[in-house]
Formats: C-alpha cells, structure tokens, sequence
C-alpha cells in the first residue's frame, strides 16, 4: 500500500491517509479481503503517531470499507459498499460541474475548456501511479 | 488509553529579574499522549521545560512529574524522566560507548541491554570519538542517554532544530517507533510545525508566557480555520464570538476563528454569505502568535 503524505499542508495528516486508502479500496488496488499493514506497522512507515493511524483505520471501518478482525488485523472489507463508489463519482461529476461554470465566469469559451481538458488529460502530472494506471 | 496524569503544572510564574516570562501557566498531560509545545523564541518554552525537570525554580505555582515535585524530589525525578537539553554538552574526547558507560552509572535502573539495542537500533558506532559526531548522530546519542534508563516521561527541548529534513524523518520516526510504541509521555518544543503535526497528540501554544492554546492535534485542526465574508458585515460579526485575527482586504474580510463550528452557526443564523478555510498547522500558529487585527471599517475603533 503506497500512502503519501504532504507536510504541511491545509488537509490534515488523518484525513490525507484516510482519503488515500479509500480511494485505493475504491479503485480495487487494494483488494476485498486484503490485509492492510498493522496500525503498528504503517506508523513506523509514515513516521506518524500510532493514534492517527489507528483512528483513520476504525473511521474507514465505520464506513464499511475496513474491518478490524481484533486479534487478526485490519482487512479490505470482503463487501465493499459501492453505493460510496457511487457517491465518490457523483460528487466528481458535480465538481467538474463546478469548474466549467468557473471557467465560464473566467472567460473561458468552450473550445478553450475542451483544449485545457485534453492537455490535462496527456499531461505527465495527471497520470496516477503505476498501480492505477489502464492502458487502453 | 487512561485518564492517569503524568504531568501537571498549575499557574506557573517565572521572572529573572523584571523580565516575567511565565505568566502563569497550566498544563496537563495524561499518561502517553506525546505533547508538542509550540512557542517563538523568547516565548518560555526553555524556562518552563527547565522548571518541569527541576533545573530552575518556579516563583509561584505548582508542578508535579509522575506525582513527584521537581524542587524537592529532585533525585528521586531523576529515576522517572528523560531529559534532552536544547545544548546538550558532552565530552567530545569520549567515545560513544564511553560516554553510555559514563551517564550509565549515574543510573540506579540503567538498562544495559537496552542501550546496547538502542547503539544497534540507532546505528551509533560505539569506538566513534563523541566530537566526530554528525548532529543527527550527537541528538540520537542524547536520546539514547536521556531513555536507557526507560524513563515514564520523556523531555525533549527543541531535539529536531539542528537536523536536516531527512533527519528530522528519521527523528521522528524514532519517537514513533521506540517511544510512542512502549507508552512514553513525551513533552518535547518544537519549532518545525510541519514535523509536529504527524506526531503529537496534542499541541500547546505558549505566547508571551501564557499558553494560547492547549488542545489535541485534530482538534486544533478542526477548531481553528479561516473565514472570509464581505467587508460590510465585518463589524456586526465581530462582536459575535472570539477571533484570533482579523484582516481587511478591501471588499472582503477574512478572520481565523478559534471556534469553527460555533462561529458558523452564527453566520448561518445572521445570513452571512461565508466561505470557509482550513490551515494549516503554521498558519494557526502565527494566528495566535502575531497581532494581526486590521482595523474594522463602518464602526469606531477608538480604544
């Protein structure tokens, strides 16, 4: 599990974490049933306080996405709830909504918004990583 | 996680001569949580920490480390706590493992065994002359000294200053891996806030010898933000709740808050047309640190 982390940043440290293990349980890189790395584990890896790490792992296990087999480890949940896929997507959708009426406002024509879209998409910089990558 | 207190401090004053520098100050620290003091320099932070281990008498007030007094179980202090001074001094023509031997039999409940896996843990060279030490190599042989032997609480003056970035991973990676792990209270001042904020359970601002704010990590993050609301409401919203900066910047405002959830309300109920910010873990720092309070237009400031 690849996690990373931004010092400094406005986004809080818990929420960053959390934010990309969800993701990955989303996007199937980590896969239903698989063990995630101890609380233990993952903070020495990140340098980051056991308590974090453990409060991100029992916030994404109320989500439904982790469970916490006491004893066991921590474990991708078997019965992913796709309904927050559903929800991670639409929200997407409203935030390019939200984007283009800016652009608009900005200045921006359609063909401006197309052209910075499809530089966007061959940019280097919105290529995730290796994992995630689908050639098609 | 208990409720059990490792540290208490109680209105804390402290002058040298007409200079007050702790203004009465209180803390309290449960048992493991690790605690990040935050200050500018000048602020107290050596002075209170050197009060904490019993190097300074406090003019007022109460502490007590583990239940002991600093002033009179001095020696007895000593078993429970690991101190790292800002300017630990050592025998530079020592060598490491000489100066282990050295410290150690000052030590009723030394671990041997344990500083022997610390120097491995650590990746110190024993045979190493103490002068030839990198900083990031000094400050780990400091911590070594200041837990071998395994100390409930754990005291560290500004141990990340001299290091570079990637040792200051590496430093905080030690306190995550052989501190936080066996359940040490750490109390340690900092002024990398960057660092910090991974590794502390709770942050304590110490202004002007006072502490502006004492609160768990997530909550400071979640308290303290930013808003920015048209000018023209600025002085009615004001007189509303408490606020730690106010800057006019022409045809909006912008406050930073101490209280989040309780100032949205407000601007909710007054209909307000707000947007919120949050900051990072600098910015509120320098929001309780420095006067920044522009003056407010539309109504009279006078006094």
């Amino acid at each position: 599990m690849f996690i990373r982390i931004e010092k400094g940043a406005a986004v809080p440290i818990s929420r960053q974490i959390a934010e990309q293990i969800r993701a990955q349980c989303l996007a199937g890189q980590l896969e239903p049933g698989a063990r995630l790395p101890s609380v233990r584990q993952l903070a020495h890896e990140l340098a980051v306080n056991q308590n974090t790490i453990l409060r991100v792992y029992e916030r994404l296990a109320a989500e439904n996405l982790l469970e916490m087999r006491h004893g066991e480890g921590t474990f991708v949940s078997a019965s992913l709830p796709l309904h927050e896929l559903a929800t991670q997507k639409m929200k997407f959708a409203e935030e390019i909504t939200r984007l283009i009426r800016q652009g608009f406002m900005l200045g921006f024509s359609r063909g401006d918004l197309r052209t910075m879209i499809d530089d966007a998409l061959d940019s280097p910089e919105t290529k995730t990583s290796s994992a995630g990558v689908r050639y098609d | 996680m208990t409720n059990e207190v490792a540290l208490s401090i109680r209105d804390l004053h402290k002058s040298y001569g007409r200079h007050h520098v702790l203004k009465g100050v209180s803390l309290e620290l449960p048992k493991g949580q690790t605690l990040a003091l935050l200050g500018r320099n000048g602020a107290g932070k050596t002075t209170l920490i050197k009060s904490i281990v019993g190097l300074l008498k406090p003019d007022q007030g109460a502490i007590r480390v583990c239940n002991l007094d600093p002033q009179s179980n001095a020696v007895e202090l000593r078993r429970h706590i690991g101190y790292l001074a800002e300017d630990q001094q050592m025998f530079g023509w020592m060598t490491v493992e000489q100066l282990i031997r050295f410290v150690g039999a000052f030590y009723r409940d030394w671990d041997h065994a344990l500083a022997a896996q610390y120097l491995q843990q650590l990746q110190l060279e024993p045979d190493k002359k103490i002068k030839q030490l990198s900083k990031g190599n000094a400050i780990r042989l400091g911590l070594l000294l200041a837990l071998a032997h395994r100390p409930e609480v754990v005291i560290l003056d500004d141990p990340a200053l001299a290091l570079d970035p990637i040792m200051r991973k590496e430093f905080n990676r030690d306190l995550v891996a052989h501190l936080q792990d066996i359940g040490s209270t750490i109390l340690y001042s900092s002024h990398l806030l960057a660092e910090v904020e991974p590794v502390a359970d709770c942050i304590a601002i110490l202004h002007e010898g006072k502490i502006a704010r004492y609160a768990t990590t997530n909550k400071l993050r979640e308290d303290v933000k930013r808003m920015v609301f048209p000018t023209e409401y600025a002085s009615e919203v004001l007189a509303q709740f408490p606020i730690i900066q106010f800057q006019n910047h022409g045809r909006d405002a912008s406050v930073v808050v101490e209280d989040a959830p309780a100032a949205t309300c407000i601007l909710q109920e007054w209909e307000v047309p707000y947007q919120t910010v949050d900051l990072n873990l600098d910015e509120i720092f320098e929001a309780y640190v420095t006067d920044r309070m522009d003056s407010i237009p539309t109504m009279n400031t006078a006094g």
